[in-house]
């Protein structure tokens, strides 16, 4: 990390000390864990002071940072565990779908608002026969005068029960192979027909089914050209596994760090836990990964800041960094026997949210993609073996 | 300490880079070729005249000076012969001239002057700082050298040995008094030797323990770049084989067993690659860091490499498991680098140790 982004991450910490302060940090933690990391009205606060749209094209009202220094950002914002997640699929996967395919009249309205926090998003890509062949969707939307009329059901969007809006694949054309007949369409959840589900998801927080029933859409909230839909998809789910992976990393990191922290004066039948030479070896392990996760990472950074969509690169840093991530929570448990299986809830547990990390990583081999369809990619992209 | 001194590589860029591996690959394409690459391990003359060659590409002096050559160029050359499974003595020149260059001594000149030129061959002992146990012990009595290291490479075709001591480092020419040399046949091709003092006459050098613990660091993962690049060319083979090679009707690359297999080889590799690249790199800027890196980049080629040399024979099936075929030789590269000097646990200790403190 070069002596700009050592400044730019300054910036990010004296900011954050200003305005994630203790006591919105005491009220957050008495939250409900499901609650955590959702808070519009923080959200605000950031895209008041310009911190949403970091990584944005300064003609759009971003900072216009490098790859690196976003990374950076997300792990600062990571570490100082302050909310982020209400504006993130927004300021995201939305905006640089918008960047790519939006109109001018798009652009000017949905990415100031996105900028400053005010319009929050969920993903509405899976539905009951369309997990990872995501081209099988069914939703359908028909076209009415000014409007598109949605009728279907949507699976699993993260956020779902909270976002005002919904970044919705449907299906436009039936007739057409499954990847050509597929459009993008922003909906505002307030919208009569909608019925949202919500479950608690292992991982501790919530995914919405969705219901639509006859919803009308305006038009102009379609994004892209009608029928090309895959395109504006595939586009933002490059940007979305770049985006996730920098708060997985963070994530990990600062875990591995509240770990080995712990070990340096645990105790267990009066012998020091850090002297235990199975311990020492499987730390090191992790030690070793969690750098491998790191300069995948970079990579991807590089790639992007040269102007390149990290495909089976992008593909690499999931698949490790969430198996790394199942590693690193199975070895917390091995080490901290059964006071590893305490969450932070309980006074007693011995380092928080370390059961956690092992539930969290299975979304991460899931979610954006499975590892088995990350490694189909690996093979037939990167390696160019047959289909 | 020699940590922080700078060891910039300014001089070298991306592209001088890319040019040092296409010389050192089209040296070894036409002097080191597959077909008789097994032979020719075999043979002191062989190595001794490509040896001859490299010097003249300006290869034995390695590591000499910074300015030229980091140690990003260093790994990068050492992959190459891994490629070609070329047991070139470059390992006991590397060190040499990263000690002579940390510690000039006018004894040593001579000795290195016929390094450079391609007339000697040094094979490397690192002694206290090798990192197996088994690796023997030397001690040193005025100007004589008793005991006896184990797992010495290139040490039949040597003219010289280098050792690593506790005060520093000790020379002798191959045919001292006292020194008697015995191959150890195994899984390395070829095979280690054995090397015996008794009060054998030696030219040493004090050295201060950083420096050696620096270059032995350095030779470690010059070693894991020999790996990576045998390991890389036998995944190539087993990538082509699976574009070819048809059962049941279809190609076997198109059966997502071999298919994901393949893809977590590429992510080993590529992990192993990007992890030693950065490592070099730290140490070539100067960051003290590296040390961590370096262990990092050691911990996981371990077994990530071997794993994939294993991959790579069962995706070649038994066209790959005769000792004809490229393959074999790969294999037993690998394995050979990457357990020695402690292998991965040893840099696995490392790891903890900088993380937890050392064990009390
Ligand atoms: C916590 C969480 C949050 C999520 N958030 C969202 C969200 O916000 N919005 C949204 O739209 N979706 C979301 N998803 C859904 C996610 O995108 C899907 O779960 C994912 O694409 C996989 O689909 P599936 O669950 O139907 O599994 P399936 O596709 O049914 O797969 C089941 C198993 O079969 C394997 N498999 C399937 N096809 C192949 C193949 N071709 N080759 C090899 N193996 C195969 C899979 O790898 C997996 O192991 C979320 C999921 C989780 C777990």
């Amino acid at each position: 990390m070069g002596p700009a982004a050592n400044a730019f991450r300054q910036e990010v910490r004296d900011w954050l000390a200003k305005h994630w302060t203790p006591e919105k940090q005491a009220a957050h933690r008495r939250k409900p864990f499901k609650e955590r990391g959702w808070d519009v009205e923080f959200s605000k606060l950031m895209g008041r002071d310009g911190w949403i749209g970091v990584g944005w094209p300064k003609e759009f009202g971003g900072q216009g940072r490098s790859a690196t220094e976003q990374i950076a950002f997300i792990t600062e914002m990571a570490n100082s565990g302050a909310p982020s997640q209400a504006h993130g699929t927004a300021e995201s996967i939305v905006a640089q779908a918008l960047f790519a395919h939006g109109t001018k009249a798009q652009q000017d309205e949905w990415l100031s608002a996105i900028r400053r926090g005010e319009r929050t998003f969920a993903l509405g890509y899976s539905e009951p026969e369309a997990g990872s062949d995501l081209a099988a969707l069914r939703t359908r939307a028909t076209r009415d005068g000014d409007d598109w009329i949605v009728n279907g059901q949507k699976l699993w969007s993260t956020g779902g029960d909270k976002a005002e809006y919904m970044w919705l694949a449907v299906r436009t054309d039936p007739d057409a192979k499954k990847h050509a007949g597929i459009s993008v369409l922003m909906v505002d959840l307030r919208s009569p027909g909608i019925t949202i589900r919500p479950s608690l998801a292992l991982y501790g927080k919530t995914f919405s089914a969705q219901f639509y029933d006859n919803v009308r859409v305006p038009a102009k909230n379609m994004v892209g050209a009608v029928n090309n839909g895959w395109k504006v998809i595939t586009d933002a789910l490059a940007a979305e596994r770049v985006m996730i992976g920098g708060t997985r990393m963070a994530r990990i990191e600062s875990a591995f760090d509240r770990l080995t922290e712990y070990l340096k004066t645990a105790e267990a039948g009066g012998k020091a836990l850090r002297n235990d030479p199975v311990i020492r070896d499987r730390i090191g392990a992790l030690a070793a990964d969690i750098e491998v996760a790191r300069q995948f990472q970079m990579r991807n950074s590089r790639l992007v800041e040269q102007g390149k969509v990290p495909i089976h690169e992008g593909a690499m840093a999931k698949v490790f960094a969430s198996e790394l991530q199942e590693r690193l929570g199975q070895a917390a448990l091995d080490i901290l026997g059964t006071g590893g299986l305490l969450s932070e809830e309980a006074d007693s547990a011995p380092v928080g949210e370390m059961e956690q990390v092992l539930r969290h990583a299975i979304m991460g081999m899931i979610g954006g993609g499975t590892n088995e369809i990350q490694r189909n990619v690996i093979a037939q992209r990167g390696l160019d073996l047959p289909r | 300490m020699s940590s922080s001194r700078p060891h910039t590589s300014e001089g070298v860029s991306d592209t001088e880079r890319s040019l040092l591996r296409e010389s050192v690959r089209g040296l070894l394409a036409a002097r080191w070729q597959p077909e008789r690459a097994v032979e020719q391990s075999a043979s002191t003359q062989a190595i001794a005249a490509l040896w001859r060659d490299m010097a003249e590409q300006g290869l034995a002096s390695l590591g000499s000076d910074a300015g030229e050559a980091g140690l990003r160029e260093i790994v990068l050359v050492f992959e190459e012969l891994g490629r070609a499974s070329c047991p070139a003595p470059l390992l006991g020149a590397v060190a040499a001239n990263l000690v002579f260059a940390a510690q000039q001594s006018n004894a040593a000149r001579a000795m290195l002057e016929d390094l450079h030129q391609g007339n000697a061959m040094v094979a490397l002992a690192l002694g206290a700082f090798d990192g197996d146990p088994s690796a023997g012990r030397v001690v040193m009595r005025r100007d004589t050298l008793s005991g006896k290291v184990s797992f010495v490479e290139g040490a039949q075709a040597a003219t010289h040995v280098l050792i690593f001591t506790n005060t520093g480092v000790a020379v002798f020419a191959s045919d001292a008094p006292g020194l008697t040399m015995q191959a150890t046949p195994g899984l390395a091709v070829p095979p280690f030797s054995e090397i015996t003092f008794e009060n054998t006459p030696a030219m040493q050098l004090s050295v201060e323990s950083e420096i050696l613990a620096d270059v032995a660091l350095a030779a470690r993962l010059a070693c894991a770049g020999r790996a990576l690049g045998a390991a890389e060319r036998a995944f190539e083979l087993a990538v082509d084989h699976a574009k070819i090679r048809k059962q049941f009707g279809q190609l076997i690359g198109q059966f997502q067993a071999v298919q994901h297999k393949l893809a977590n080889c590429l992510i080993s590799l590529d992990g192993a690659r990007l992890t030693l690249e950065a490592a070099a790199e730290a140490r070539d800027n100067g960051n003290p860091d590296w040390r961590i890196f370096a262990a990092s980049a050691l911990a996981f080629a371990g077994p990530a490499l071997r794993a994939v040399s294993i991959e790579t024979h069962r995706a070649l099936g038994a066209i790959g498991y005769a000792e004809e075929h490229e393959a074999p030789r790969h294999f037993r590269r690998v394995h050979a680098d990457l357990v020695r000097f402690g292998g991965a646990p040893r840099a696995r200790a490392e790891l903890a140790d900088a993380l937890l403190g050392p064990v009390q």
